[in-house]
């Protein structure tokens, strides 16, 4: 175990060889990144303005997460965009463990892209409590490209970087990926137009030579808001492309159907040799498996989340999974039902039969708890981070700015709160940790919403194993 | 250069007049001027409805009825010419008065519901 139990979280990237002999940032395996791996002491947010009243920019809020801190479950730091206007969304790492043989590599600089502005972000992590913003990709760039609306991060092994790209220049189809190289500078298309129509989530498995993308809708579509219509008329994904990593094609298409609609996060298992993944269809409130079975992916659905009557709603809830993620040893698949208000757990040790493990009712429509520390919760749990040793998950309650004010317009009066259950793996059971809270509703500017969670060396939606 | 009046006005809350000339978009007007309130935006193209407002009369038309809605004669084209295509209206929504003001330049003296809350009049929860 490390030597930094609390206090210091000045960690710095050259901690990390302390531990273990391989050169490049991360750790060698997800075995050694549960047992070499700090606590999480810190976590950055993003935090985001856009859409309200509040002339502020969006932010990436630093928040303590050192019980031994006298700041303990505040916002330590905020680093501020330049321009108002992002929604900064999703963001990642310029290396990963994808990256642990490259020499002089370092996980330091953050890739933080907004989804409305297409305005890619780079932030230098090197002082870990006071990181730096250090580099601007103006949207007209991006544009050049005919691309727009940035989402998934991931660097690729040997330093280059990759962004998933919602819609082309003007907001429509097709999507596509950007490739930028080390210097955070604009390379160009990573593959060649034409391969997808829509795109979102996407993760590879650089062993298998796989990359496995999911499908939202052109930016046009999800930007303003959920229209029903636009399911009618098809303008909402339901499909996962299988991609040959090395060549950048498409190689196998899934349509999953009308149970598989709106397929947002996809995870492959951590360990560098499974084709085993999941993937949450959000609209339909379900969750596929798939797997690689004689050189073709196939997908089953394996958890059926049923839809709920509300005495105050007209129709039945649906319960909108849309965030999920796999602990970092495989075991559990844990993920957050926006609109029913639940986190919950599952034992994928035998993949294509999940076991319910447990769950928590808070927040959201239906949740048991509906405050925290007398904090009223304007919305369900949304997305959720894992701490590397499986025993910590987090939580932050918004969406995207649009979809929020129509399912919890109070949010925006509000703004978000994060939220931290303890997870006992041995048992397979979820405790809310009443004793945290983070609250963006107190911030000098106004209430702010908080989205995507990381920690500082790495976590279990950003580490990728060669 | 032609120049229009438009005034924008809060949805419970300020108004405020401001002048745009006619090959300025009525957002880049609204941040020279340092209008009381930001407008809200986001992609600036057109793409993305974040600076979505309500055309609530033109020129010397009648303002619009007591519910807040635009009275149905008024066509936004009267009012503003869009520099580009505005990606993030779907028609129903043009025929009721909503116009992105990130890429919409005056054509005459107009009112316009400005604000956050605009937007999220926009789309409802489907399930309500
Ligand atoms: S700012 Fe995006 S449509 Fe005007």
């Amino acid at each position: 175990m490390s030597d930094a139990s609390s206090g210091s979280s000045e960690a710095g990237p050259d901690h990390e060889h302390e531990h273990h002999e391989h050169e490049g940032p991360g750790y060698a395996t997800p075995q050694a990144a549960i047992e070499e791996g700090d606590r999480e002491n810190l976590a950055y947010v993003m935090s985001l303005y856009v859409g309200t009243d509040v002339d502020a920019s969006d932010f990436v809020a630093v928040v303590d997460l050192d019980p031994d801190s006298e700041t303990y479950c505040e916002i330590v730091d905020r680093i501020e965009m330049p321009e108002k206007g992002d929604e900064l969304h999703h963001f990642g790492w310029n290396a990963c463990s994808s990256s642990c043989h490259m020499e002089g590599l370092e996980r330091r600089h953050l890739i933080v892209p907004g989804q409305r502005s297409s305005r890619i972000h780079v932030i230098d992590t090197k002082d870990r409590r006071n990181p730096e913003l250090v580099e601007v990709i103006e949207p007209e760039e991006v544009f050049e490209h005919d691309l727009s609306a940035p989402h998934t991060v991931h660097c690729v092994p040997d330093g280059e970087i990759m962004i998933s790209m919602l819609g082309d220049a003007d907001g429509e189809l097709p999507g596509g990926f950007l490739q930028l190289n080390d210097d955070f500078e604009i390379e160009g298309r990573w593959d060649p137009p034409g391969e997808i129509e829509m795109n979102y989530d996407y993760w590879y498995q650089p062993r298998q030579n796989v990359m496995v993308s999911s499908e939202w809708a052109a930016p046009k579509t999800y930007y303003p808001g959920f229209d029903l219509d636009d399911v009618e008329a098809g303008n909402y994904g339901r499909k996962l492309h299988f991609w040959d990593w090395e060549a950048g094609t498409v190689e196998q298409t899934i349509d999953l159907g009308e149970e598989g609609l709106i397929p947002l996060e996809v995870r492959f298992l951590h360990t560098p040799e499974s084709t085993h993944g999941f993937v949450g269809a959000a609209l339909s409130s379900n969750v596929f498996h798939f797997w690689e079975d004689d050189g073709e992916y196939r997908a089953e659905k394996v958890i059926d989340f049923e839809s709920r009557e509300h005495p105050d709603w007209d129709m039945p809830v649906p319960a909108l999974p849309t965030d999920i993620l796999i602990s970092m040893d495989d075991r559990y698949l844990f993920g957050s039902n926006w609109l029913h208000g639940d986190i919950w757990m599952y034992d994928v040790s035998d993949p294509s039969n999940p076991r319910r493990a447990d769950s928590l009712s808070i927040g959201g429509t239906f949740g048991e708890i509906q405050e925290v520390q007398g904090r009223e919760l304007a919305a369900g749990p949304q997305m959720i981070q894992l701490s590397l040793d499986g025993e910590r998950l987090y939580w932050t309650t918004s969406l995207f700015s649009s979809w929020d004010d129509q399912f919890y317009p109070e949010e925006a009066e509000r703004g978000s709160v994060m939220l931290k259950a303890d997870v006992d793996p041995r048992n397979g059971t979820l405790e809310l940790d009443e004793e945290f809270l983070v609250d963006w509703g107190e911030l000098p500017e106004g209430p702010a919403r908080a989205h995507e969670i990381r920690w500082p060396d790495g976590d279990c939606t950003s580490d990728v194993w060669q | 250069m032609a120049r229009h009046e438009v005034t924008l006005d809060w949805v419970g809350g300020q108004t405020r007049m401001i002048d745009v000339d006619e090959d300025e978009t009525v957002l880049a007007a609204a941040q020279r001027a340092g209008a009381p309130l930001p407008l809200p935006y986001g992609c600036r193209t057109g793409a993305c409805g974040t600076c979505v407002g309500r055309l609530l009369s033109i020129e010397g038309s009648e303002a619009a009825g007591d519910d807040g809605r635009t009275a149905e004669s008024i066509d936004v084209a009267d009012a503003f010419a869009y520099r580009r295509e505005p990606r993030a209206l779907k028609p129903r929504h043009r025929d009721d008065g909503y116009v992105l003001l990130c890429i919409a330049r005056p054509r005459a003296n107009s009112r316009v519901a400005v604000g956050s809350r605009v937007q999220s009049e926009l789309v409802d929860n489907p399930w309500k």
